[in-house]
């Protein structure tokens, strides 16, 4: 396979999300080259998943006062802070669109190993998690996503963190926390890691882009040439620009799906336990966890990324937190299962509640019109 | 191997697309065909967060984009199993997709369609007899699998 790669800096939001969409089309239908994209945002960008609300994740205000782009990925996940330091990685590769979800998650899989071996070579372990992070001890250290066209054309999207100013990413994305003070910076910075971190302070984008590349090279057994776009993808990526990722019919649509924060205090032998839980619909979106207790900032990392995008089903949170256990002995000091799933279940359930009260107005823009019914 | 793996639960009264992992049921009275995700399919996205369907009208053809998803272990475009005009989406479920995990035969139902090519594309389909098969080997395939953590 010939493996277009294509090196840019200080993309503008809505250009590199057309970019990205538009190869993916032509790449599915054959009129584009596949290609390896190793580009970066010009800072900030604030980009929401697929399906979540601007207005829900990302402090417009804040946005609109500083200067920082906001927009709506094509690919799903949570909402990311863009720009100089942060490395997207778009691999762009034709596919079949009657392609089932077994083939779609063994390709992610396939590609979360490109990025991995690349962390490996750079002297970083990392491993896959659940369906869209990359982690180092349980740390965050990039988000994958993945798109498919109605060509069939498949985007495979990661963004690397090289480096992260917390308390500018605390400004820009809502977060559950009421203020954001020292202790909340530490707490994120503690959750998420960087690349320099890992890798030494003196590392620059353009030595992680070979390894990158490199990497993806020997996974696929392709023949990389350094390209650019061609002027008709240039027309084509503009006008997808124009009519879909500069319109705010794009960017602030919502989702009929509500966003929901409960909390909970729970006393244990081994101190106080505070959990937030954040919910879309019953799906957890994220957990924080924090309290009087020892526990380990590794441990409470590992166990609120096992939580991440997982149900709120007891039985399913209870399967979770049993394995986890098995996993990690004792790393709460003494505090038992019981009492993290008390906890998790209180603050479910008041989530769950404040979503019942406000779900009097269930329509969204997804939401097609007629009356709902089960067919007989 | 797989008899320590029990069979997933898939329901004889309908049809099932076996590499789209939706099932598809006909209502004889109105001729028109209801569709969920079958179980095969929950196992590999794993809980819902989001569903988004096609409006109500809107035509497809068997294969084409009806709608996207984003579950826990991935986001994918939903693939029409049948041609016809998408006649009713379910709310319900586009409200809360977690539906369709807790009751995917039931209240989890995804959309009415009116066929267009029913004779022709339900041979297409699994029904009868060969659901079984199709239950056995899924189940082996999603236990031989690497899981994705």
């Amino acid at each position: 396979m010939n493996l277009r790669l294509i090196e840019e800096d200080g993309v503008n939001a809505s250009v590199g999300l057309a970019a990205d969409e538009t190869l993916a089309r032509r790449v599915g239908d054959g009129s584009s080259l596949p290609t390896l994209r190793l580009y970066t945002y010009r800072s900030s960008a604030a980009l929401v998943g697929r399906f979540q609300s601007v207005e829900n994740e990302i402090h417009l205000g804040f946005c609109h006062d500083n200067g920082v782009a906001v927009n709506r990925r094509p690919t799903g996940g949570g909402a990311l802070l863009m720009g100089e330091d942060q490395l997207g990685i778009a691999l762009t590769l034709p596919g079949r669109s009657d392609e089932g979800y077994s083939r779609a998650r063994e390709l992610m899989e396939l590609f979360s190993v490109g990025l991995v071996n690349a962390l490996a070579a750079m002297g970083v372990g990392a491993s896959f998690r659940r369906k869209n992070d990359l982690e180092v001890s349980g740390r965050k250290i990039a988000g994958l996503g993945m798109y498919r066209d109605i060509s069939g054309g498949l985007l495979f999207h990661a963004s690397l963190l090289l480096d992260m100013d917390i308390a500018l990413m605390l400004s820009v994305l809502n977060t559950p926390f009421e203020k954001i003070s020292d202790k909340e910076i530490r707490h994120v910075g503690e959750r998420l890691t960087t690349l320099r971190r890992e890798a030494g302070s003196g590392l620059l984008l353009d030595e992680v882009r070979p390894e990158v590349a490199a990497s993806y090279v020997r996974l696929m057994g392709a023949d990389v040439r350094p390209g650019d776009f061609t002027p008709e993808e240039r027309r084509a990526i503009g006008e997808l620009e124009r009519s879909k990722y500069q319109t705010d019919r794009w960017i602030y649509q919502t989702v009929p799906v509500p966003d929901t924060v409960g909390t909970s205090r729970v006393k244990t032998p081994a101190g106080m336990i505070e959990f937030t839980v954040c919910l879309a619909g019953e799906m957890i979106k994220c957990v924080h966890v924090t309290g009087d207790f020892f526990a380990s900032e590794e441990s409470l990392a590992d166990l609120e990324g096992s939580l991440r995008w997982h149900s709120s089903a007891r039985w399913k949170l209870e399967g979770t937190l049993r394995a986890f256990y098995a996993n990690h002995g004792d790393a709460f000091g003494g505090v038992g299962i019981e009492y993290i799933l008390a906890g998790l279940g209180q603050a479910i359930n008041r989530s769950l509640l404040k979503a019942a009260r406000t779900a009097s107005d269930p329509y969204g823009c997804f939401v097609n019109p007629g009356e709902a019914h089960v067919p007989a | 191997m797989t008899d320590s793996h029990p069979v997933l639960e898939l329901p004889l009264d309908r049809f099932y697309d076996a590499l789209r992992h939706l099932w598809v049921q006909p209502t004889f009275d109105t001729g028109r065909v209801v569709v969920g995700i079958d179980a095969v399919g929950l196992e590999y996205i794993g809980d819902l967060a989001y569903i988004q369907c096609a409006p109500r009208g809107t035509h497809v053809h068997r294969g084409e984009p009806m709608g996207s998803l984003e579950a826990a272990k991935m986001t994918d475009i939903l693939s029409a199993p049948i041609s016809g005009q998408i006649i009713t989406v379910n709310e319900a479920v586009i409200r809360n997709p977690s539906l369709v995990n807790r009751d995917p035969y039931g209240n989890g139902w995804l959309a009415e369609f009116s066929p267009e090519c029913w004779d022709k594309e339900s041979v297409q389909l699994i029904s009868g007899s060969r659901i079984g098969e199709y239950g056995q080997r899924e189940t082996e395939r999603l236990h031989s699998a690497n899981p994705v953590r």
